[in-house]
């Protein structure tokens, strides 16, 4: 913990000398490389490198097993990102929920929380937010109030479905992987209800709710990345902020080591808990709402596509840091979006872009046991 | 109301609870030995897929059967490999198995079967043979931590790894083998919801009966007999929300859609406190480390 060293100024027998610019290069260089170790550069950059590249290489031989070329499937797939014109605006668009939750996710699971609820959040914040703005009587809102409110409600929403697995956990001591997947369940039930007679619209054939036209979030240069793109920039900084420099980031990683530290110092672990699963919970639920505002029109019967399950495979790829889930949710959101269009040039299984991150998660696991062990041996 | 409370109502229910059953069995004898399965519902997955085909390929349910037996039996074999040899986090590894396995389920599937292209019905079975099944295994799970020594013998591997070990008894060797008979059962199950009255195979077909299998074992306090009546339970409410969805009712069908949750919910509060936890479940055993 480079942290803790930072925060309690050490005892010193002489007077710290001043702050020079720039600083001595070996001490910072040093610094550096203490913080690369205590990360662990092996096994923060090297695992989930070397694990995309054998998981692209197990797809390959799928893709050459159904006789396809997979270096021309693979070019069409970076051509589909790059090159073409709405292919990076599309990228953004998916990485925004898995980059949202995936950070919700991230800060969970570095205290040792360990939730997967985040489909449950998104759907019930998509519900919450809906109902709201699609309410008699609100449409004569100016559209910022109405946005605001929406995002808000749906936040709330998602918090408290998160916030309720916590207290299960605290109070009556019930596994939050399985509460936060049976929250998950009853979200969905509820998705359901709602879109079918709930807010449903009654002018329309289908289950779905009225259109929340008047909420939708603007977007960048007349491209379909909207404003949600911008909250998960924007997100990703602050998480990372407070994990490094933050009392309560401190109490995450605290908990994730060692929950009894916490109590030992008369803090509670269990506020870590449901803190962490509300702040997890409500940005998931915002996903819900930004998607919704954001790329539908209508919420439907149809919204739960997995981006809450997604998350789980960007937050671990991603390493628990912000940064590391930026860059998994785009890459995952590449794939995605460029394998469309390749999918359809050389006729190849829709699932194969799901097997090839699925890939990737199970490498990771694996060679973070593998550098483990080799760490153990030296 | 009147179609709700009928035999059919029951006898969908033991029909859609069986596969729930036999993986809470399979989840049961996982956990003794204190391996937290969070992949069952892959495992599962898995099964119903080799289930499918070879029943398709044979034209027997029984060997379909048996092929979703030993197919549920080699994931727990690759999951045994990674949390136990290898000492991955089983939390993780059982969570990426599950997603590995519903991606590479579909994958096959949509590679054997273009979309668009029906799938066949595969030949089935009725549902007293697989309630004879079930019974069976309920019975041998039961006998197994009830009557013999290699269930007492994994009770303590899950309970102290470090006090089995010391009595010379090889923990990582029946962590193995307390995972592939939990596999195999799992994958036992799915090949039953295919091979059973559904005969037919879509993408993701458990549609998270393993999870619910997982939550059974808690709200079983890890014992057999009970789990077996959850997984009833679950059936009836299942049954029930499928008999609903077609009529138009003062409740709505999505309360019978979440109500086998909300009771696994309310079930892991009351039962939390008091269970009988194996106390080194999700502990990756180091030879030496306390």
């Amino acid at each position: 913990m480079t942290d803790s060293d930072t925060r309690q100024p050490a005892p010193s027998v002489t007077p710290s000398p001043k702050s020079t610019w720039p600083p001595k290069l070996d001490g910072w260089l040093d610094a550096v490389a203490r913080r690369a170790t205590a990360e662990g550069i092996l096994s923060s950059i090297l695992v989930p490198l070397v694990s995309a590249l054998a998981a692209l290489v197990v797809g390959g031989v799928l893709i050459a097993i159904d006789g396809v070329n997979p270096l021309s499937v693979y070019g069409a797939i970076l051509q589909g990102v790059f090159t073409k014109s709405r292919g990076f605006s599309y990228t953004a668009t998916v990485a925004t929920p898995l980059v949202l939750i995936g950070v919700g996710y991230a800060l969970a699971y570095r205290a040792r929380v360990f939730t997967i609820g985040g489909e449950g959040q998104y759907l019930v914040g998509a519900v919450a937010g809906t109902a709201v703005v699609t309410a008699g009587g609100v449409g004569d809102l100016p559209r910022v109030v109405l946005i605001v409110v929406g995002l808000g409600a749906a936040i709330v929403a998602g918090a408290l479905w998160g916030g309720l697995a916590g207290v299960l956990a605290n109070r009556f001591g019930a596994s939050i992987v399985i509460s936060t997947l049976m929250l998950s369940f009853i979200g969905d039930s509820l998705l359901q209800w709602a879109v079918r007679d709930g807010i449903r619209d009654p002018d329309s054939y289908n289950a779905n709710s009225r259109p929340i036209s008047a909420a939708a979030l603007p977007s960048f240069f007349g491209q379909k990345t909207h404003l949600g793109f911008l909250f998960a920039l924007v997100l990703v900084p602050i998480a990372w902020w407070l994990i490094r420099r933050h009392r309560w980031g401190f109490r995450i990683d605290a908990r994730g080591h060692n929950p009894g530290t916490l109590n030992a110092n008369e803090f509670s672990s269990a506020r870590v808990t449901l803190s962490v699963l509300v702040v997890a919970g409500g940005l998931a639920g915002l996903a819900g709402m930004v998607e919704t505002t954001g790329v539908n029109v209508r919420l439907g019967q149809e919204a739960s596509v997995g981006y809450g399950w997604d998350a789980i495979i960007v937050a671990l790829i991603g390493r628990l840091h912000p940064l590391g889930v930026l860059v998994a949710g785009l890459g995952m959101a590449g794939l995605t979006i460029g394998f469309e269009s390749a999918q359809r040039q050389f006729e190849l299984p829709s699932s194969l872009v799901s097997l090839i991150t699925a890939f990737v998660i199970i490498f990771v696991v694996w060679g973070d046991a593998i550098a483990a062990r080799w760490k153990e041996s030296r | 109301m009147d179609t709700l409370f009928s035999i059919a109502t029951v006898e969908a229910g033991i029909r859609l609870g069986l596969p729930v059953a036999l993986a809470a069995l399979g989840a049961i004898i996982n956990e003794r030995s204190g391996v937290l399965n969070l992949g069952l519902e892959g495992m599962m997955l898995s099964g119903a897929l080799g289930g499918y085909i070879v029943n398709d390929a044979t034209g027997s349910p029984w060997i379909g059967l048996l092929a979703g037996l030993l197919v549920g039996a080699l994931t727990g074999g690759v999951f045994a490999g990674l949390v136990v040899t290898f000492r991955t986090s089983q939390v993780v590894t059982g969570i990426a198995f599950t997603i590995v396995a519903i991606a590479a389920t579909t994958y096959l599937f949509q590679l054997r079967w273009d979309i668009g292209e029906l799938p066949p019905r595969v030949e089935r079975l009725g549902m007293w043979p697989l309630v004879a099944l079930t019974l069976v295994c309920v019975a041998g799970v039961w006998f197994l931590f009830r009557r013999t020594t290699l269930g007492l013998t994994i009770s303590a591997v899950g309970e102290s790894p470090e006090s089995a070990d010391a009595l010379g008894y090889n923990v990582v060797l029946i962590r193995w083998m307390a995972t592939i008979a939990g596999g195999a059962l799992a994958g036992l199950g799915g090949a039953v919801l295919v091979n059973g009255p559904l005969g037919l195979f879509i993408e993701e077909v458990t549609a998270g009966r393993g999870w619910v299998a997982l939550a059974l074992v808690v709200f079983a306090g890890w014992r057999p007999v009970p789990a077996v009546a959850g997984a009833f339970l679950f059936g009836l409410c299942d049954a029930a929300q499928l008999r609903l969805q077609g009529t138009a009712t003062e409740v709505p069908y999505e309360v019978f859609l979440a109500l086998p949750y909300v009771v696994t919910l309310i079930a892991l509060v009351v039962r939390a406190r008091r269970s009988h936890t194996p106390a080194a479940l999700g502990d990756p055993y180091v030879r030496g480390a306390s």
